[in-house]
């Protein structure tokens, strides 16, 4: 059993390495097209809400037109009138199959960052449920439509329920020929059309139900030119309705819809036990990959604690926190303030409360504002005495390409890389300023690609618009920028990279401060201190 | 997003719009294209085969009220051998029987034999396996189940001229002990020739015809 939870584990951080670089050369081919803004991979959650939107809408229209008593020819009739059943029709499948494919690479992008464990592990169960009903939705929805691609599905759909032993009849006589096929079958295939978008609803608010200020849909201009350029799609190529069905003939061919029955052709070959088995099995191995890609909650992975004593009660923390597992709560000393309190249970390690506290006293062991500070002079001041101090210092996420970091080296910038950008504290860029650091450029991740979710949002309202824990007015601005380094956008890293150098070439060389020492409130408190 | 960029972002989401038109309605491969088949598929009751009896006063007094039958049968239901035949080859033989853990439900039968299209001679045969004693199986209404008016009183009164008029409409629909199809049908490539149980007439038949519409 442990060798098999060995094997099973080791294999799936192997498929988790190849499906990152996968996704890696889509993610860095839709920057370079599209830039990051716009990246759709990045936004491929919300496109997913999106098309439900977008089917909902349609569906509404389609359902009023809709016959259970003759489903073929209604649909006909929809897909006849070019004023608005044409379009409507398609647009509903066009969004279906778009559905389909964000919801795919969304779960696999979450998977290839690490993002499916732990506290996740809800929002990756139900978004596997959700994308089980959002294909057994398209595919109720292709059986109303009764041509010969419902027909088939719903020939293979009744001989797999048919060694489920749940109905009286076998489903799959209906569809022998020797009768019409009963007005109930699709009565209750529209019924289920119809009742699991209802579930849809509840499953997403579930998905985001950890989520402090969930992001539901894409940036305004990406989804009108989104539906716009469905409904243009729409409208150029209408989807074809194929012929009757018919249970007394045998179609050579069925215009199928690959990206919602791709697994069709497969499972028609297979006997029902094995296509069940198989079914089962695959739900099994997605369910079952938060256990086997979780990691020992220790490091960087360990959750965030509070040192009360430096805790002001500002209620900074828990505002920032994407994932709402901070709370303030009363004190058990004397002290008038609340304290706050991170509930392990959810906390995901991203760090984000570190940058949010001005005196330090919250984060991930080893991460906290004092313990940057620490690193700060440790690791690169000593580093910054070889290398000199002519270039800014690019302080970069550790999600970042390495071959932008080469090249921002290469420029002879000093890297300084940081967990996520939105854990960094503002401390940090004033010590190095103050240091004699001709200029700081931290540069983080598309805003919408952050495994900390708002990191790069937070950070630069810290830097530049006074968000609590902010850098202190003595900081000279210009000598502080932030930038994205997105995959596939190598130009656009040394573009924000030259820019600022250049903006900074034209100030005088700053001296570093004669003495400076940090504060000893700044200085790192022992974890056992803290907790006595 | 200089010109030379945007022109490219526009013809790769010309291009994915197409691929997803494309993927949508894409032909796949059904049937072979000289293909066509011999359906078999019915649903009816299997025959009862059972022994009835006459309960006497005595033992019906024994019973509550609401639960008196003067005629009482056990027996199970019948079980049919299936044969088909195409061009005098058997293609499919097998046990049929009624659905469910007792075999009580309806007969629910759907075969599909592929055979070359083209004119065929088609002999299906469903025999009970089961002997009757008198082959009239408990169904049939003998003298010793018949009740005598004057013993049909009481509270439920009339329960067994019911009784009598339900066996009757079960023999009626029930799958008769012999059947037998021989016919000679021709196929057209892609269709479906379909052998089906006509409980009216009690027979098998060959239903050929336009499907139905919907």
């Amino acid at each position: 059993m442990t060798m098999a939870y060995l094997f099973a584990k080791v294999n799936m951080q192997s498929l988790k390495r190849l499906a990152r670089r996968l996704l890696g050369l889509f993610e860095a081919a839709f920057t370079r097209l599209y830039g990051w803004r716009w990246n759709p991979i990045h936004q491929a959650g919300t496109i997913s809400v999106l098309m439900l939107l977008v089917l909902t809408v349609t569906g509404l229209y389609l359902v009023l037109c809709y016959r259970v008593g003759s489903p073929y020819a209604s649909v006909a009739r929809i897909a006849a009138d070019p004023w608005l059943g044409s379009w409507i029709r398609t647009l509903h499948r066009y969004a279906t199959d778009i559905f389909m494919v964000a919801a795919v690479v969304h779960a696999v992008r979450i998977f290839t960052q690490g993002r499916s464990w732990g506290p996740r592990t809800l929002a990756w169960i139900t978004g596997i449920f959700l994308f089980g009903a959002g294909l057994v939705l398209a595919l109720t929805g292709y059986v109303m439509v009764w041509d010969s691609f419902g027909e088939r599905l719903a020939r293979e759909g009744g001989r797999l329920l048919d060694v489920v032993p749940i109905f009286s009849e076998p489903l799959s006589r209906i569809f022998a020929g020797d009768g019409p096929v009963p007005s109930a079958f699709f009565f209750v295939n529209l019924f289920l059309h119809i009742a699991l978008p209802l579930g849809l609803g509840v499953g997403l608010w579930l998905h985001v139900s950890k989520l402090a200020r969930p992001v539901l849909l894409p940036p305004k201009p990406m989804m009108w030119a989104m539906v716009g350029a469905l409904f243009v799609a729409s409208i150029v190529q209408p989807a074809p309705l194929g012929s009757a069905a018919d249970p007394l003939r045998l179609a050579t061919s069925t215009p199928t819809d690959i990206v919602v029955a791709w697994w069709l052709p497969i499972s028609e070959q297979l006997p029902p036990g094995v296509a069940w088995g198989t079914w089962i099995m695959a739900a099994l191995v997605a369910l079952s990959i938060p256990r086997f890609t979780r990691r020992p909650r220790v490091g960087t992975l360990a959750p965030s604690v509070v040192d009360p004593r430096l805790c002001t009660g500002c209620n900074q923390c828990p505002q920032d926190c994407p994932w709402e597992a901070i709370t303030m709560v009363p004190r058990d000393d004397d002290r008038p303030t609340l304290v706050a309190l991170v509930d392990p249970m959810l906390c995901v390690s991203c760090g984000i409360c570190a940058g949010s506290c001005a005196p330090m006293g919250v984060g991930p062991t080893g991460h906290s504002g004092r313990d940057q500070l620490a690193t700060l002079r440790s690791v690169t001041f000593p580093e910054l005495a070889v290398t000199g101090r002519h270039a800014p210092v690019a302080i970069v996420c550790a999600q970042a390409p390495p071959a932008h970091l080469d090249a921002v080296r290469a420029r002879g910038a000093h890297v300084h890389p940081v967990p996520c950008v939105g854990n960094l504290h503002s401390s940090v860029i004033e010590l190095l300023i103050r240091a004699g650091a001709p200029g700081t450029i931290v540069f983080g991740c598309p805003p919408r690609d952050c495994v900390g979710r708002e990191g790069p949002k937070w950070l630069h309202e810290r830097l530049f618009n006074d968000r609590e824990a902010e850098l202190q007015p003595r900081v000279d601005r210009r000598r502080v920028h932030t930038a994205t380094m997105a995959f596939g956008d190598l130009s656009g890293t040394l573009h924000a990279y030259d820019q600022f150098a250049a903006a900074i070439a034209v100030l005088h060389v700053p001296e570093p401060e004669a003495h400076l020492e940090v504060d000893p409130v700044c200085e790192p408190v022992p974890m056992e201190e803290a907790s006595a | 997003m200089n010109a030379a960029r945007l022109s490219v972002a526009v013809v790769t989401t010309v291009a994915g719009l197409a691929a997803l038109a494309y993927a949508s309605a894409v032909p796949l491969p059904y049937h072979p294209a000289d293909s066509a088949a011999l359906r078999l598929s019915w649903s009816a009751r299997p025959e009862r085969i059972e022994v009835c009896r006459t309960l006497s006063d005595d033992e019906l007094a024994k019973v509550a009220e609401h639960m008196r039958q003067r005629v009482s049968c056990e027996g199970v239901f019948a079980t049919y051998a299936l044969r088909t035949e195409v061009d005098d080859e058997l293609i499919g033989e097998s046990v049929v029987r009624g659905a469910g853990l007792r075999n009580d439900r309806p007969l629910y039968l759907l075969r599909d034999y592929p055979i070359p299209p083209g004119r065929h001679r088609v002999r299906v045969s469903l025999l009970r396996r089961e002997k009757a004693t008198d082959d009239t199986t408990g169904n049939a209404l003998s003298s010793a189940t018949t009740i005598a008016p004057e013993v049909d009183t009481g509270l439920y009164a009339g329960r067994s001229a019911r009784e009598l008029n339900e066996r009757e409409r079960r023999t009626r629909a029930a799958i008769p002990a012999s059947l037998v199809l021989d016919t000679v049908v021709v196929i057209a490539p892609n269709h479906v020739a379909l052998v089906t149980f006509n409980v009216n007439t009690g027979a098998l038949e060959l239903q050929a015809g336009p499907p139905p519409a919907y």
